[in-house]
């Protein structure tokens, strides 16, 4: 345990208390008790949810389970049709020029309204979400793709060409694994966005999932329960985010001379 | 220069096309329902005939503005703080990791609970997402500065003032430009989703009126309006200023 | 605009001493795209390169030089005369394999050293069984017997471009071209790998057709010299180098005939063309 570490793990530490004793304190100073609960009685409606039976009988796993699946699913629908636009755009230049006008637009079509008229013309169902987290992923993935292509090394592909390397080969080993910054990029980003849009469209009325169950107790002006929700959901989010993906992360980079990240 | 108008030609006949395309979608539904391109401009020129509409999008242009304002300074100033003294980064980083995490639906809804259907509301939920945001970005732009630019100042015994003067900032420069316009950017958004949830008046709260009513093209008519001004100010304000900003560099990238 | 004409079958003349490139009359031109203006980048050059025999192509940096490898190496077009690649004396007929070592060793940085031979490996359609082998053969002749799985960042500038070399050489190629490799090297490590540059002549006698503005290092290396001057690029003497291996940069041989090649060159390039 070096000086480093302990100093390290203190602040770490330290910050989350200060978090907690803050949150305490606002929880005590607001003149209604009922507007924001303090972090103990959160922490206990949270381990109550998880333990008995929710308000229709359903466990708070399904909940979660369900949210997670439709995070996934989107999440990587939009990867994958994202990378393969970008990289489209990369490799073509009629591609490029076609799409650069769509995307731009695209992209700057609040998410509110893209979600409302998502669920207007799909209705309240799993593809109106689906296709509502789609059309505002996919166009920012296509977007850092492209941008990534653009910024590859053209002497590696010329040395690939000089060695009669066909596409498939050069896509594979010389194009791919420059993007791989740029895919993760993305990566994290369409994360964060997915399951934002994902809780936005559950509040709007999907059966089932986190955000349903977060305005379902908002209706019923239930604030522990609402704070209770949301904290799942954060941690949730967060250990998904550090746990997982910072670990992809180092892995797929494992070749750089030990670049600090 | 000619140059230029034939890349133009695939990008607007991909307009035309795309254009043509809706108008023809369109025919087969009622434009409440989906509007044709027209339908969509007579409704946007009902809208700006009526001066109420003026002061609705006064409205939430000056929430942005007072969320975007906060969150810069804010933003800034701890990004600043925590790209260059390491114990100030490990004690914040995760309150801002938790703050980037949690949705701008939970916050909307949080901020009404707090302080009801009022001006705090809206601007407080721009803050509590854009502000995050802006620090990750500057926080990001200060570790990633030229270590030896920093080292040679100090051989040359340049002191605080000179070296944030004249070394950091104008690196700091290009990512705080870039922050900037895309806090803007997420600052336009934020505020329709807060207002839909409860400030009672702007222009997130006419799309979920016209939401609940099922009317498409009125939603449409004002969210494309409002996507023109958020354009608008855009090009004005960044193209413009991005020349000076990006001076010394040798290209000019975007 | 011509390309490369490779000739596909195996050759049967025995009398001569084979040819494994030959350069006819070649020439290029540029247009400056909107402006108009044409000039000529490479005019009427002729040069034939042996089999086995190390080839060097000495001028000052510029345009040119660099240019008539692409051209050989199929990357770039040419607009007049011809140039033909014969597949080596000996091997079944079979699509001319062109190898080539550039000025920075252009490595894939995220694959291993053995990745980065593999990955031309298969681009030229070798079967798998004979990676492995090839590999390791190639490797140790370059000095890097053991590296197959470290990483090309890990390795100095030499090292990498020894990789290179070992890249060029597993494909067993018709002609390795060489455009100044030893370039952005230090002077140190550039000696160091002339040297075992030569001793792999002995070994693998590739065909080497080599690119390179130092008289010092071409009159080291080769077996015969063109001397070009660029702007527009054009043959203005052809040398034999005759002496003997190995050769010491120190010998007197080798630094006489730098020398008068020296004198040469400058009254050329002071415009008695």
């Amino acid at each position: 345990m070096t000086a480093q570490t302990i100093r390290t793990v203190g602040l770490r530490a330290g910050s989350i208390v200060a978090l907690l004793v803050l949150w305490w304190l606002a929880a005590r100073l607001m003149h209604d008790p009922e507007a924001l609960p303090g972090p103990i009685v959160i922490g206990n409606t949270i381990a109550e949810d998880l333990v008995k039976p929710g308000p229709q009988g359903e466990s708070a796993f399904l909940h979660i389970g369900i949210t997670l699946a439709r995070i996934f699913i989107a999440f990587a629908a939009s990867m994958l049709l994202g990378t393969g636009i970008g990289l489209a755009m990369g490799l073509s230049r009629i591609v490029e020029r076609a799409l650069l006008v769509v995307i731009p637009l695209l992209l700057t079509i609040p998410t509110i309204l893209m979600v409302f008229l998502a669920v207007m013309w799909f209705g309240y169902s799993e593809a109106g979400g689906l296709i509502a987290v789609m059309a505002v992923v996919t166009p920012y993935v296509a977007v850092n793709i492209f941008e990534g292509t653009r910024a590859m090394d053209k002497s590696l592909i010329e040395m690939g060409v000089t060695f009669k390397a066909r596409r498939p080969l050069l896509i594979r080993k010389v194009y791919l694994p420059q993007l791989m910054p740029y895919i993760f990029s993305a990566f994290r980003y369409a994360f964060g966005v997915t399951w934002k849009i994902v809780a936005l469209a559950e509040t709007f009325g999907l059966k089932y999932g986190i955000g349903y169950m977060f305005f379902f107790w908002f209706g019923q002006f239930n604030m522990d329960q609402v704070l209770a929700w949301i904290i799942m959901f954060v941690a949730l989010m967060l250990i998904l985010e550090h746990g997982v993906f910072a670990r992809l992360e180092s892995r797929a980079f494992a070749w750089r001379h030990s670049l600090a990240r | 220069m000619k140059r230029v108008g034939a890349g133009l030609l695939p990008s607007l006949l991909t307009l035309l096309v795309c254009l043509l395309l809706w108008k023809a979608v369109s025919l087969f539904f009622p434009p409440v329902i989906l509007p044709g391109p027209l339908a969509l401009l007579e409704r946007m020129i009902e809208i700006y005939s009526d001066p109420a509409s003026y002061v609705i999008v006064g409205e939430t242009l000056l929430r942005i503005f007072e969320g975007f304002v906060i969150s810069m300074l804010l933003g800034t100033l701890l990004g600043l703080s925590m790209g260059l003294k390491h114990d100030i980064e490990l004690f914040f980083d995760s309150w801002v990791m938790v703050l980037l995490t949690v949705p701008s639906v939970c916050w909307a809804f949080l901020s009404v609970l707090w302080f009801g259907i009022s001006e705090v509301a809206p601007v407080l939920t721009i803050v509590l997402i854009v502000f995050p945001f802006v620090v990750m970005n500057v926080w990001e732009g200060t570790k990633a500065m030229e270590k030896s630019l920093i080292e040679m100042s100090h051989v040359y015994r340049a002191d605080r003032a000179l070296m944030l003067r004249k070394v950091l900032i104008p690196q700091l420069m290009p990512y705080i430009f870039s922050s900037l316009r895309i806090a803007l950017s997420l600052s336009w958004k934020i505020a329709l989703v807060a207002e839909a949830f409860g400030a009672g008046s702007g222009v997130g709260q006419e799309l979920i009126n016209w939401f609940q009513d099922i009317r498409v093209d009125m939603m449409l008519a004002w969210g494309a309006s409002f996507m023109i001004v958020m354009v608008a100010v855009d090009l004005l304000i960044f193209r413009l200023w991005a020349r000076r900003v990006f001076a010394w560099r040798p290209q000019f990238a975007t | 605009m011509a390309h490369v004409m490779l000739r596909k079958t195996a050759r049967t003349d025995t009398a001569s001493a084979p040819t494994a490139v030959i350069i006819d009359k070649l020439s290029k031109k540029f247009t400056v795209p909107g402006g108009g203006i044409t000039f000529t980048v490479i005019e009427s050059v002729s040069l034939t390169v042996g089999e086995g025999q190390f080839v060097s192509i000495v001028g000052p940096s510029g345009c040119g030089k660099s240019t008539l490898l692409n051209i050989i190496a199929g990357i770039e077009s040419y607009d007049g005369g011809s140039v033909t690649v014969a597949p080596r004396a000996g091997t079944a007929s079979h699509e001319p394999r062109v190898a080539y070592v550039f000025q920075s060793p252009r490595l894939l940085n995220w694959l291993t050293v053995q990745g980065n031979i593999e990955f031309v490996l298969e681009a030229q359609g070798v079967p798998r069984e004979q990676w492995q082998p090839r590999v390791t053969k190639y490797l140790q002749m370059v000095g890097l017997g053991g590296q197959e799985k470290n990483y090309p960042l890990n390795l100095s500038g030499g090292m990498q471009q020894r990789v290179a070399i070992a890249r060029a050489l597993a494909i067993e190629p018709d002609i390795l071209l060489m455009d100044e490799p030893f370039s952005h090297l230090d002077a140190i490590t550039a000696r160091k790998l002339r040297f075992d540059l030569m001793e792999i002549l002995g070994r693998a006698k590739p065909t080497i057709l080599f690119v390179t503005h130092d008289l010092a290092e071409a009159v080291f290396l080769s077996d015969h010299i063109y001397m070009m001057n660029t702007r527009p690029a054009r043959i203005f003497k052809e040398v034999e180098v005759d002496i003997p291996r190995p050769r010491k940069p120190e010998d007197s041989v080798i630094l006489d005939l730098e020398k008068s090649l020296v004198r040469e060159f400058f009254s050329v390039l002071e415009g008695k063309t």
